[in-house]
């Protein structure tokens, strides 16, 4: 029935092969935790596009935090989209409500990532499985019986198990319940939002094998969100690495594992035990966490941890240590500027008491001591310290972009107007994306960079 | 613990575990016959206060609608006081239009779709939804309006009057085995020795103590009845062979303090529901109407003598001068269990009633209160934002006026005014009412915590997901968690409208007079403590701070025993121990 209707839908803009299914455009999933009074949303998903086809596994990885659970959440409606369309077969399911969105939610299901807390205890695993049937209602009650008796037999469970409750299972046997009820309802697509992290890792390859023989025998379409990449290089046919938000680079898995195109890529690759210890590179340290997704940094989302970040021209020779030091001003320089200092702290500031801000002089002196820093980068490092000391944080932002920034922080050539953001580069012949100025023809290419400064 | 896995090629055909609970009784009724053979047994016994209980349930039925019947006109007539009578008719109509939509809500997911298919729309699976319960207040609408404003309103009343009335000569005329009829103790000592009108010509004391005896007997008989039938169900009928609520029967029928909580609760409750059986003198005669009931003594000149209970009460009083003690008659041949209380009546058929009025007290207050206290904390846990602001908002207002004072204040305005609020139970149902408004707050601070727990859960995230609604969502899969929290706080609490009650109307505030109340008894024997008429204050005192612990210590036990927690506790102190 879908394939009719991705069909009669296609000419729609971008790519229409006939085989895509979900199409995710521009997606923006906001949060507002902050209350009445907060602004500021928590940028959870920021914008992210891409395809899946029919029939494969594309996983999604990151750090925790990065926004990958959300995207799944968002992609079949538990959670509303801020902004940007996700089109299913050619319907955009942020804009359905009620009965229709109530309907399609057969089609979507999503296997969750904590069998302890996917399962309520109260309940038979019967009744488990046999709830996503009742709420639809599906043909008689003893017609609902046999199928869920034929679910537990297809996840490896026996009928008996009917009427036995979740605490008399297993970690892996409950993740087995979960994933007969999320085929209860015959999906086309299902979210598997870290099916095996919670497992122990004698079991996770049983869960795995058991998913695998699941989508070939129902032609499921996975989105399989993991950090655990070894996983994700065993099952998925293609992969989307997420940072804060958005989609770093998203490709063909071996390609992506072998051949890293994208500087978080490489970083998060290198972050795995190679098997081979002669390989060339060494293991890349992102210095510090990533950013408040409150409060992401203009430009490239990766600009404060970017190990390979561009730096103007004239600073290129610069040491490592002291650009170390000049992110860290940077990211300190905005802390303070976002920071609610409260009336009792700037007044006493002003008398010259201690605050529980460090003076920006400390600060300094933190970053950049026992460092031999150029006489010209000291003269307008210390201009920075001094507009920042004096609470002026915008002016010491400006100045120190314009004379340290790159298109990375979202400076344009020309060195003012709006942020500019990196765009998608096609990397390889397979349509791989990276999402890094690195790529245009002016700049160097990552690797042979990170071989530089390493 | 753990199962097989892949083990059964051949599970597919069907098991015969897929019958109702009705085949599975009809396929082996023996162990389901005996045991409602036995309960029906039971039920005969006392058929008598089977058909009084019923009769009394009407009547509480019967004074809620009413009361509740009564609403959409006091709106009405309201609003007809300040805008005119047509507004007053509009607010009269939309206040029972509501009132009525509120009450099919919950039930109209019982009722067959059929009801909606009828009138021939296609409707969505969300208009199905709302046309159904337009239905249904359409029909409880015009069946109120029926019986309103058209004779058949009178047909209606005098059908409910027939049927109770019914009721009630069913009750005094079938016999029960623990009724005053049969079991008599109050009688009189004859000139040459011995009693005349008691059970076998036993002396009252005797008779009162077989009778009260066979009331717990019974009582008990019943308790382990049922308890039987769990058993039954559990061995002959339930298909899975273990359920969580095993584990929480377990453990608390091994919590020996919550046992003792629980026996303690059993009597208290006994007590108020046989309070005619277990008191010696009938309340009526010697507490309410003790004018208008005369008895027969053999007075000191040895003759027969007859009087009424006013008299009789005002000789024996216990107020310091003059004390009639536990375990003795008066001077008019009535027996005192527990002696007389400062006024001379009966000192325990004033603690049965008085147990009666706590209990009606204590569960309405708790009932209403938790039933507001679920339905708000479901409700903000599970949309969260403005209305879980709302609701912290209303019972912060609430909690931040002192609970003493709201009471005293609302009590006050509503006996002044007369209200038929304020009749039942001489305040007593004002006073739970209001007790269920103050406390209902702390109830719902108290399951807050737990509700947003499970609305966290994710099996509330894929109820969602594939498209549970919420109503039922809240009902399945969040409300059971919840249950156990407020059965906790419930029992905690009903203690505190325990005492709070005796704490007022020891001020005089609470209930007045007649209505007996345990309060009362200790402020009108508190002067004579140091006096020979210690009793007065003491028993009821006792009763008071046994029945308070008692479901405290209930309320511990339930918790222990629906906390899983505690059972990994237990096995992993047992695994350290053994491991050291
Ligand atoms: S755009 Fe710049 S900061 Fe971002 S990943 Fe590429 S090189 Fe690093």
């Amino acid at each position: 029935m879908s394939q009719n209707a991705a069909s009669t839908t296609t000419g729609d803009e971008a790519t229409t092969a006939s085989d895509t299914m979900v199409k995710v455009r521009d997606l923006k999933t906001y949060y507002d935790t902050g209350g009445l009074l907060s602004d500021r949303p928590v940028k959870a998903v920021d914008g992210v596009s891409f395809d899946i086809k029919r029939g494969e596994t594309l996983g999604l990885v990151g750090e925790s935090g990065c926004g990958k659970t959300t995207l799944g959440r968002t992609l079949i409606q538990l959670e509303e989209a801020t902004d940007g369309e996700v089109l299913f077969d050619g319907t955009d399911i942020t804009e359905l409500r009620g009965d229709q969105l109530y309907e399609w939610r057969r089609n979507a299901q999503m296997v969750f990532q904590d069998p302890d807390s996917s399962l309520n205890d109260r309940m038979t695993i019967g009744e488990i499985i046999r709830e996503p049937l009742d709420v639809h209602d599906w043909k008689t009650p003893a017609d609902r019986r046999k199928r869920v008796k034929s679910l537990l037999d297809e996840v490896g469970l026996s009928p008996e198990h009917y009427y036995r409750y979740p605490h008399q299972f297993s970690g892996g046997q409950r993740q087995r319940i979960g994933i007969a009820r999320t085929l209860a309802l015959n999906p086309e697509f299902i979210v598997l939002d870290e099916p095996v992290s919670a497992l122990d890792v004698s079991v996770q390859a049983e869960i795995i094998n058991l998913l695998e023989e699941l989508q070939d025998e129902f032609d499921l379409t996975y989105l399989f969100i993991a950090h655990d990449l070894s996983v994700v290089r065993h099952i998925c046919d293609r992969v989307a690495v997420m940072y804060l938000g958005n989609i770093m680079e998203i490709g063909p898995t071996e390609e992506l594992f072998t051949d890293p195109a994208n500087p978080y890529t490489h970083a998060l690759l290198s972050a795995i035990p190679k098997p081979d210890p002669t390989a060339s590179r060494d293991r890349i340290t992102l210095h510090g966490t990533p950013p408040n997704p409150r409060y992401p940094p203009t430009g490239c989302p990766f600009s404060t941890r970017c190990p390979v970040r561009i730096r103007p021209d004239e600073y290129e020779g610069l040491d490592d240590e002291i650009w170390t030091g000049i992110n860290g001003l940077r990211e300190i320089i905005r802390e303070r500027m976002r920071a609610d200092r409260s009336i009792r702290e700037r007044v006493r500031e002003r008398f010259g008491l201690e605050t529980r801000f460090a003076t920006i002089d400390e600060t300094y002196d933190e970053l950049f001591g026992g460092l031999a820093v150029p006489d010209d980068v000291e003269r307008v490092l210390s201009e920075v310290t001094d507009a920042a000391g004096a609470h002026e944080e915008r002016e010491a932002l400006d100045r120190l972009n314009a004379e340290f920034g790159s298109v990375c922080d979202g400076v344009g050539p020309d060195g003012d107007g709006d942020p500019v953001e990196p765009e998608y580069y096609e990397v390889s012949d397979s349509g791989r994306l990276s999402y890094c100025h690195r790529h245009a023809d002016e700049h160097r290419e990552t690797a042979a960079v990170l071989d530089d400064r390493s | 613990m753990s199962t097989r896995q892949r083990d059964s090629t051949d599970g597919l055909e069907e098991p015969d575990d897929d019958k109702l609970l009705r085949d599975r009784v009809r396929e082996n009724p023996r162990p389901a016959m005996v045991w409602l053979a036995g309960l029906a047994f039971l039920l005969l016994l006392e058929i008598g206060r089977v058909f009084a209980g019923v009769g009394q349930a009407f009547g509480i039925v019967g004074f809620t609608v009413e009361l509740l019947a009564g609403i959409p006109t006091s709106v009405g007539d309201n609003v007809a006081g300040t805008l005119g009578s047509a507004a007053g008719f509009v607010a009269t109509a939309i206040t029972a239009v509501l009132m009525a939509f509120a009450v099919t809500v919950p039930v109209s997911a019982s009722v067959p779709d059929a009801a909606v298919d009828i009138l021939g729309l296609d409707l969505s699976r969300r208009g199905h939804r709302w046309a159904k319960r337009a239905e249904l207040t359409f029909v409880v609408v015009a069946a109120a309006g029926l019986v309103a404003y058209t004779p058949v309103g009178g047909a209606f009343s005098a059908l409910i009057g027939a049927i109770t009335g019914g009721v009630d000569a069913l009750a005094s005329s079938l016999p029960s085995i623990t009724s005053r009829e049969l079991i008599p103790n109050a009688g009189h000592r004859l000139p040459e020795g011995g009693w005349e009108g008691t059970f076998l010509g036993l002396s009252p004391a005797a008779a009162w103590a077989i009778r009260t005896g066979l009331v717990f007997a019974y009582a008990t008989t019943v308790l382990v009845w049922l308890w039987r039938g769990f058993d039954v169900y559990r061995t002959h009928y339930r298909l899975a062979d273990w359920t969580p609520r095993d584990d929480t029967v377990r453990r608390f029928r091994n919590n020996y303090w919550g046992l003792f909580g629980f026996a303690i609760v059993f009597l208290f409750v006994v007590m108020a529901l046989w309070a005619p059986a277990v008191s010696p003198v009938e309340a009526q005669h010697n507490i309410y109407e003790p004018n208008s009931h005369e008895f027969q003594y053999l007075d000191e000149n040895g003759e027969v003598t007859s009087t009424t209970h006013v008299f009789a009460n005002l000789d024996s009083r216990s107020d310091g001068q003059n004390t009639i003690g536990p375990m003795s008659y008066d001077d008019y041949n009535r027996w005192a269990p527990l002696g007389t209380t400062n006024r001379g009546q009966d000192m325990m058929t004033h603690l049965s009633y008085g147990a009666r009025t706590s209990l009606v007290i204590g569960i309405t207050a708790i009932g209403l209160g938790a039933l507001i206290a679920v339905v708000l904390s479901l409700l903000s846990s599970y949309y969260k934002g403005i209305t879980d602001i709302v609701t912290v908002m209303a019972s912060d207002t609430i909690q931040a006026v002192p609970a003493l004072l709201l009471i005293m204040l609302v009590s006050v305005v509503f006996q002044e005014a007369n209200h038929p609020i304020a009749q039942p139970l001489d305040g007593g149902l004002l006073l739970a009412l209001i007790f269920a408004f103050a406390y209902w707050p702390g109830m719902w601070r108290s399951i807050r915590g737990p509700s947003l727990q499970v609305s966290e859960q994710e099996w509330v995230d894929a109820a969602k997901s594939y498209g549970q609604t919420p109503l039922q969502t809240m009902r399945k899969h969040m409300a059971p968690y919840i249950a156990g929290y407020i059965l906790i706080y419930g029992s905690l609490l009903i203690g505190g409208v325990i005492i709070s009650t005796a704490a007022l109307t020891f001020l005089g505030l609470g209930i007045n007079p007649p209505t007996p109340e345990w309060g009362r008894l200790i402020d009108g024997g508190q002067s004579y403590v140091s006096t020979s008429s210690w009793h007065v204050a003491t028993i009821p005192g006792i009763a008071i701070v046994l029945v308070v612990v008692a479901f405290n210590a209930l309320g511990d036990a339930i918790r222990d025993a629906i906390d899983p927690e505690a059972d990994v506790d237990e096995s992993e102190a047992a695994a350290t121990g053994g491991g050291a």
